[in-house]
């Protein structure tokens, strides 16, 4: 059966230990500066309206169920994978153009710098394989992430959906509905960063797009128009009477 | 009637045109395949899928592209610069050489006479002080000329958009992401102007009855003594007249 991959995760469970975080790091080789996952802290002001309590909002790539980075991507290199729900990255096919980076409003992507292709979180794509869960699930301490199957009515992630009223982090503008589902407080549940679809793309899909369809398509009238006229007036000839006698004798046009 | 042949393309070039046939026509159906993105696609999302099952998957048929785009930018580069005299220059003499009033005449009549036919072209030309005469041509007729200046403009900038695309991966950085997003839009904004031309030029040469003898000369290199006096009146003089 096919699957949906998720994670629910307990903020007031998560401590900002950064256990995930580092955690990811080793487990995936993230390159120096980028990180595949985060915890995002409100604003003390925030926090001071909440009666002080500090709130943390872990996160990582979402593997959103309509997922804005794949919309900006030209070749597919980015797809959601049918079988599993998450979004992935054909590396062989990215050329690095960097259109899914602002397109994902979490920042979930960053280019990795050797590869020179996006590249974000796969939930431990590599550990799933061999059976274990993703590395930030495994070694968060207070079990703050859980990671399961939304498809599979036993898995985690929906138990605890069950038992919990649960939250979805997002924008309201470009909601991609997010496979990370909160429990607790995550503390400010409307993202204040839109997905932004890169000038170049928009440039295309808006006007490069029909324009380059009403070019071509003008072209093509044009030549079934010529098409149409050789059917219709095949012995069409020259009207004019310079050396008459010897042109059009064979009724066929010329100039 | 003279059905003396007259020498009108050599052998080199007409190799390089049928190759660049070949390629473009590839490159053009792998390049549209590489377009998985409903908003982008031209064509509905079967065409990448067709490629993709056809070369075995994106990654293959991206693979292919480049290498096949790498082969005919390269086998151009070679063919300019070692015909530089014979080829390129001459080449691009005749089709820089305007003669505006008289080019202008001809793209507007000729426009009009094959889609309309002669008399209707003349009733309509009449009240401009026009007759219903198609003026004499060069070498290369206005349409040719125009077409030769679209298509090399787009084969410029589709080279050096790929270029940029191949070097994304290669060499450029994060900080030059926006220049390899904006060679993808104009090398899809340079192969459609290209394939717009390329409509127009394939119905003349292989459709159309009038030029059909242009067309069997892209393979023996002859045309008719007749169809040049007809369709290149002001080549034929030159040739006629060194001869």
């Amino acid at each position: 059966m096919e699957k949906k991959l998720a994670m629910v995760i307990d903020s007031f469970a998560c401590i900002d230990c950064k256990a995930c975080q580092a955690a990811c790091k080793e487990a995936n080789k993230v390159p120096v500066g980028e990180w595949r996952n985060w915890i995002k802290t409100p604003d003390m002001e925030a926090a001071a309206k909440k009666g002080g309590r500090m709130l943390f909002q872990p996160g990582n790539c979402m593997q959103c169920e309509k997922p804005t980075c794949v919309e900006a991507c030209p070749t597919g290199a980015t797809y959601k994978d049918p079988l599993d729900g998450t979004v992935k990255i054909n590396r062989e096919l990215c050329i690095g153009c960097g259109q899914c980076l602002p397109s994902c409003p979490y920042g979930a992507r960053y280019r990795h710098p050797e590869l020179r292709v996006a590249d974000k979180c796969d939930f431990c794509a590599k550990r799933r394989a061999s059976g274990l869960e993703p590395a930030c699930v495994s070694t968060c301490p207070n079990k703050a992430r859980v990671f399961g199957d939304l498809n599979d009515s036993t898995s985690n992630v929906r138990k605890l959906m069950k038992k919990d009223s649960y939250v979805q982090v997002v924008n309201q503008e470009t909601n991609t509905d997010p496979h990370i589902y909160y429990l607790g407080d995550p503390g400010v549940t409307d993202w204040p960063v839109k997905a932004q679809m890169p000038s170049a793309f928009a440039f295309w899909k808006n006007l490069a797009g029909p324009a380059m369809k009403v070019f071509v398509g003008l072209s093509g009238l044009g030549v079934g128009a010529m098409l149409l006229k050789q059917f219709v007036m095949p012995g069409d000839a020259p009207l004019h009477e310079e050396n008459k006698g010897e042109e059009n004798k064979g009724g066929d046009d010329h100039e | 009637m003279s059905n003396r042949m007259i020498k009108r393309h050599e052998g080199p070039a007409i190799l390089i045109h049928w190759f660049n046939a070949i390629a473009w026509f590839f490159l053009l159906a792998t390049g549209l395949g590489l377009i998985d993105n409903p908003a982008l696609q031209p064509l509905g999302q079967w065409w990448p899928e067709m490629m993709r099952d056809l070369f075995g998957g994106g990654a293959p048929l991206l693979k292919v592209h480049l290498i096949v785009g790498v082969v005919w930018a390269g086998v151009w580069l070679i063919f300019l610069l070692a015909g530089i005299a014979r080829y390129t220059l001459p080449f691009l003499k005749q089709i820089m050489t305007f003669k505006l009033p008289r080019d202008i005449q001809w793209m507007i009549k000729k426009n009009m006479q094959m889609t309309m036919g002669y008399k209707m072209m003349a009733r309509l030309v009449k009240p401009m002080g026009w007759d219903g005469k198609i003026p004499e041509q060069g070498f290369y007729n206005a349409g040719q000329k125009a077409a030769a200046g679209g298509m090399i403009a787009g084969a410029v900038v589709i080279v050096i958009t790929g270029f940029i695309m191949f070097m994304s991966k290669v060499y450029l950085g994060p900080a030059e992401t926006p220049l390899v997003q904006w060679s993808i839009t104009i090398h899809y904004i340079a192969a459609a102007v290209t394939f717009g031309i390329l409509l127009i030029h394939i119905y003349m040469a292989a459709i159309s009855r009038e030029e059909r003898p242009a067309f069997i000369s892209m393979f023996t290199g002859e045309v008719p003594e007749e169809y040049a006096r007809h369709h290149h009146r002001l080549w034929y003089e030159k040739v006629e007249g060194r001869s």
